[in-house]
């Protein structure tokens, strides 16, 4: 089945309803990222990347877990929380989609199943957009995705020039896409080759990694690193969170929130001891945990070449240097 | 010779000597006039370094960081020299830590539009303040007019108009802290966000914690800033930072007499930890 650009807008519109929330990316205050549909949004299908990704549709940057109070008898009460909606992303891209691949992995498997991720990623259509053309730093095709193509998504759309070819992909695709009747006919087009000017070789790289634990190659990347958190939050694979609370004198909120593993407070424990007290660690442990920890735990890399840290690190420390630069070393 | 050729040279040479152990520059990224901050320590890599109209980042604050390797060499404009100046008088490294090879500068430029950064449109001082040799000439680029421009606009709004527009501001902050990180007055050894026992700035993201973090920090530079304008460009969310770092300088200026800060190593004490008897008691 095929659906022309200018049915997508009618499609969209048709979409948005009471019953689910409607994300689209679109420049929320000159911040491009995934946002509630209506009736004022403005899509930017054109745009290859978001610069914040689709993550927090899953995974929230603060999320409630529970609050909790004391009843008139003095015993704690714990009221939980579930604020997980049907919700449809619409415009996705295989990258982000490969990010959620990851997301998957780490919140529903391994015999540990995250609930709050778990309810919201059972209420989540994913609509992919293929694309037709790449941004200066996208690298996904080096890193085994391909630019028009996302197995996990319910609809696929491929970028075909004029129009999309629409794939159904799931059961809950395929219901999705019976709803479109009016907006797509009958075709299959051959999609647009997506050319992407930055390339990398992932050959023998994670290997590789594993001997260099030691390797003066840390340093002179640390070195010039801010330990900010620019890359861990546009990450759309970064996961990590730390659980606070807000205390009054008789009740909280306890909640959970984005952490990053550039923080020195980030791994501070109970009694002062740093088991990665420099810059030098806590970059290391992220490349490690990118290209080689995540691949031996789940058989993938957790760099999936959007480039949002690329493009957006203030000291342009660069993930595809790292990788030719270990794909280098003899 | 270009002022980049000086610099190879010198750069090659001190570290040859042993003058210094460590060397930070500007080398090429992967991308067309793209630029990234280069620590080297070994002569070889001298030919490594850049000096162009791309480099963006202002390099004083890996001075504290590679300082502890030894001697430091490193190329400074106006506004490296002037974090510089801020971190000696801060205590945080000293005069003898650091050797400065100046450059004159007009100013950087995006790699993508051309078009200079709003922070090197600002820009008071190109040249730098403080360095023990000059690469080239002095630039001598003639100061913008308006100082406070960003903060007259602000200062028109109502109040509850200013209000919805900080709101605004701080419901895109995601709290990566790179504005912190990369200012050259931010030394704090341990941050006071980053105190979790104390619990000063809750780790939600929402507007107040955002809003708290980043006021708190403001005051805690205040009559220090610089104006590099680096936590501005370094924001991943294009938040109007030096808005309010500029705010607190203009009321300064007001109250106590124009001042910039870290022109020179035998500025004053700022003004917000020092105390007079004439000083302005409007609050009392």
């Amino acid at each position: 089945m095929i659906l022309t650009k200018q049915n997508l807008m009618p499609l969209l519109r048709n979409l948005t309803g009471a019953e689910r929330d409607v994300f689209v990316p679109t420049q929320v205050d000159g911040v491009s990222k995934f946002a509630l549909m209506d009736k004022g949004t403005v899509p930017d299908f054109e745009q290859v990347n978001t610069t914040m990704p689709p993550k927090d549709l899953l995974f929230p940057q603060t999320q409630k877990m529970y609050h909790f109070d004391v009843d008139a008898n003095g015993s704690y009460r714990i009221h939980e929380y579930d604020e997980s909606r049907e919700q449809l992303v619409f415009g996705i891209r295989p990258c982000d989609m490969r990010s959620i691949v990851c997301l998957d992995e780490v919140f529903l498997t391994k015999g540990f199943v995250d609930e709050f991720y778990a309810n919201a990623r059972e209420k989540l259509t994913c609509v992919c957009i293929g694309c037709a053309s790449a941004a200066e730093t996208c690298f996904c095709a080096s890193m085994d995705v391909d630019p028009q193509l996302a197995p996990n998504a319910d609809v696929m759309l491929q970028d075909c020039g004029d129009v999309y070819n629409v794939i159904a992909q799931t059961p809950k695709g395929e219901v999705e896409v019976a709803a479109w009747a009016p907006f797509v006919e009958e075709g299959v087009v051959e999609p647009v080759t997506c050319e992407q000017s930055l390339a990398v070789s992932m050959e023998g790289v994670v290997d590789k990694l594993e001997g260099m634990y030691d390797h003066p190659i840390w340093d002179n990347l640390s070195i010039k690193c801010l330990n900010c958190g620019t890359c861990t939050y546009l990450c759309p694979t970064c996961h990590c969170f730390d659980i606070s609370q807000d205390m009054r004198r008789k009740d909280g909120v306890r909640f959970r929130c984005w952490d990053s593993c550039m923080f020195s407070e980030y791994t501070m424990m109970a009694g002062g001891h740093n088991p990665r007290p420099e810059k030098l660690e806590r970059v290391r442990n992220r490349f490690m945990h990118k290209l080689n920890f995540f691949e031996r735990r789940y058989g993938m890399s957790l760099c999936v070449g959007c480039g949002r840290c690329v493009e957006k690190c203030p000291v342009a420390l660069d993930i595809t240097r790292l990788i030719d630069d270990v794909a280098a070393i003899g | 010779m270009t002022a980049q050729d000086t610099i190879r040279a010198r750069a090659r040479e001190l570290l040859e000597n042993g003058e210094v152990t460590t060397f930070i520059g500007w080398e090429s990224g992967r991308f067309e006039n793209q630029t990234t901050p280069l620590v080297i320590t070994d002569a070889s890599d001298a030919d490594k370094l850049v000096c162009n109209e791309y480099c963006v980042n202002t390099l004083a604050k890996y001075a504290r960081d590679v300082v502890t390797r030894g001697k430091v060499g490193m190329v400074v404009r106006g506004c490296d020299s002037r974090g510089i100046v801020r971190l000696i008088n801060d205590q945080v490294i000293n005069r003898e830590d650091v050797y400065l090879i100046g450059v004159g500068c007009a100013g950087v430029r995006d790699r993508k539009t051309g078009e200079l950064l709003k922070k090197c449109a600002e820009c008071r001082h190109g040249d730098p303040v403080i360095c023990d040799e000059m690469a080239g000439d002095a630039a001598g680029r003639p100061q913008p007019s308006e100082r406070f421009k960003e903060v007259h606009e602000v200062e028109l709004m109502t109040q509850p108009e200013r209000s919805r527009y900080f709101e605004g501001v701080y419901a895109k902050c995601i709290r990566c802290y790179a504005c912190r990180d990369v200012c050259p007055c931010c030394t704090c050894r341990e941050c006071f966000v980053d105190q979790r026992r104390e619990n000063w700035v809750g780790k939600q993201n929402n507007v107040a914690e955002n809003r708290f973090y980043s006021l708190t920090r403001v005051m805690h530079i205040a009559d220090r800033c610089i104006e590099c304008g680096e936590c501005e460009r370094a924001c991943p969310m294009g938040l109007p930072l030096m808005k309010l770092n500029r705010k607190v300088i203009k009321d300064l200026n007001d109250l106590f007499g124009e001042f910039e800060s870290s022109m020179t190593l035998d500025e004053e004490p700022g003004k917000l930890i020092t105390y007079d008897l004439v000083d302005c008691e409007e609050f009392m």
